[in-house]
């Protein structure tokens, strides 16, 4: 294409070159490597339960086949983790993701694009530098110099000691926790589990004080956490990082659990919870499958990016919409 | 009772038996974390502003609250004087809980405040005020982006960037939320 092309339109076209350039780098970058791209589906009929995702629900029909519900994906981690399974190399995938009932704004549109790559053997460690060689690979000449640096990679323990001044491995009793955050000036019931009261100090101290001028790597969630993230031993940790820039949750990775019976116990608990908290609204409750727990995941690392927020940073946009052609919050206007 | 979810910009609360109203509403989903909203909330007898964050399933108290006009009078450097236009009755506000707001207090108009039982929680500026020009200053020199411009002082005491065709004892009509001069006005 020519680049001195000048694009004048309502929609913003120089993005979607941009988006293009940055598909093709991807691609380049993990078929260098040997991954194989996968395509599956965005429609599922079951999805790993999930309490803290919403979702869309639609309906299949049929004349000669009973109708059922499917589901939007809010990931494709359910049918890439069956590909693993199944014996593949290390897979990458772009695809539509979608998720309900999240803020609209200037980093929520609620079909969104993900790009989820699995490396087999590798740790989430591994996955961090691999990430920072994907980001490199991707800066454009104009992109923000603050992403050219280093990582700056730091434990959610150190995180939290820094900016809430207080130390987890401390407060690993849920009494002790709420405690601290009654201190610190919260008000948690004194039933909270002790996830939720750590995401209120989490949310209200530690995410608006990260930096907001580079690429932050918070490493080593707390296990209370739930997600088929796989346990330290001996620290009350799991594997899994997540990746800020300028303040925005960008890259969420794990070292994937590979114990069946664990990720069956997760299963069971994230089912009960998500019954349980929509129960009397009028959330969907998603299947969910069967077979998923007993998948023998190979030891492996996953990580997914949203892209339509790598794609701000990247081409230092402040709002999603300059990235998006039909950002959602037009179509929800749109007459009909 | 309501649930934090269905707090809004604006939503009255009460916390530990003192009001306070939204002034900032945002949710916030953490990696794999329950749904939280992050509030910022501010009261308006000191003034303070809160910064709270609940789980959007907690309860918070809700309060009902009721629109009365009222008259502005005058301020005395500490407090906003203001009349009930239906009863007359005059009404002090401390002018700290409203920084800034004396800047768009003309004598004699009137101004839509929200009370809580007698308290004032809430006063409604209009989003466009005409103003008389008080001060006119020299023209910023050498600004041909925009225009040339210049400031004035309104007979309020606010400070506006204008045409620099604007003259004192002109009427403008400003934008109070941005503070910009939209267009003079013609008597």
């Amino acid at each position: 294409m020519d680049e001195t092309v000048v694009f004048i339109s309502m929609f913003n076209l120089e993005s979607q070159k941009h988006r293009s350039i940055m598909y093709r780098r991807i691609r380049s970058f993990f078929d260098e490597r040997g991954y194989l791209e996968i395509f599956t589906p965005t429609l599922s009929p079951t999805l790993i339960p999930e309490s803290t995702i919403q979702n869309f629900r639609t309906r299949f029909l049929n004349e000669f086949v009973a109708e059922r519900d499917f589901y939007l994906i809010p990931s494709p981690e359910i049918f890439m983790k069956e590909v693993l399974a199944s014996g593949s190399p290390s897979v990458y995938q772009i695809s539509s993701c979608f998720r309900n009932s999240e803020q609209l704004g200037r980093v929520h549109n609620p079909e969104f694009t993900m790009l989820e790559y699995y490396t087999l053997g590798f740790t989430d460690r591994d996955s961090i530098a691999l990430t920072r060689e994907l980001i490199t690979s991707l800066l454009f000449d104009f992109s923000p110099s603050c992403l050219k640096r280093d990582f700056t990679v730091m434990s959610v323990r150190d995180a939290v000691q820094e900016y809430a001044g207080c130390d987890i491995d401390e407060l690993q009793d849920v009494h002790d926790l709420i405690a601290e955050a009654r201190r610190l000036g919260q008000e948690p019931a004194d039933d909270e589990s002790w996830d939720d009261v750590f995401n209120r100090i989490f949310i209200t101290y530690v995410e608006p004080s990260l930096p907001q001028d580079g690429i932050v790597v918070l490493t080593d969630y707390p296990y209370q956490i739930e997600c088929l993230a796989s346990k330290q031993k001996d620290r009350p940790y799991r594997n899994r990082w997540e990746m800020y820039i300028g303040g925005m949750e960008v890259a969420n990775c794990y070292e994937e659990e590979t114990s069946c019976s664990r990720t069956a116990e997760y299963y069971r608990n994230e089912a009960v919870r998500l019954t349980e908290e929509r129960r009397g609204t009028s959330l969907p409750v998603p299947a969910v499958s069967k077979d998923f727990p007993s998948l023998r995941i190979p030891a492996s690392s996953g990580v997914a990016i949203g892209l339509d927020r790598l794609l701000m940073c990247l081409t230092g946009k402040k709002d999603i919409k300059d990235v998006l052609l039909f950002p959602f919050e037009d179509l929800l206007h749109v007459n009909y | 009772m309501i649930k934090a979810g269905q707090i809004d910009k604006g939503t009255a609360l009460l916390i530990k038996g003192q009001p306070f109203i939204c002034i900032e509403r945002e949710f916030v989903n953490p990696g794999k974390g329950s749904a939280f909203v992050r509030l910022k909330l501010k009261s308006p007898s000191t003034g303070q502003v809160l910064s709270e964050t609940m789980k959007s399933q907690d309860n918070a108290e809700d309060i009902t609250v009721e629109d009365r006009d009222l008259q502005y009078l005058y301020n005395d450097g500490t407090n906003f004087a203001f009349m009930n236009v239906e009863t007359f009755e005059q009404i002090e506000v401390p002018m700290a809980s409203f920084p800034d707001y004396q800047y768009f207090m003309k004598e004699g108009e009137t101004y839509r405040a929200t009370f809580w039982e007698d308290q004032i929680l809430d006063i409604l500026i209009p989003a466009k005020i005409v103003f008389t020009v008080a001060e006119a200053e020299e023209a910023v020199k050498g600004d041909t982006v925009q225009g040339a411009t210049k400031y004035v002082t309104t007979e309020t005491g606010l400070r506006v960037r204008v045409p620099i065709f604007i003259k004192q004892g002109e009427k403008i009509r400003v934008n109070t939320e941005t503070k910009e001069y939209l267009e003079r006005v013609n008597k």
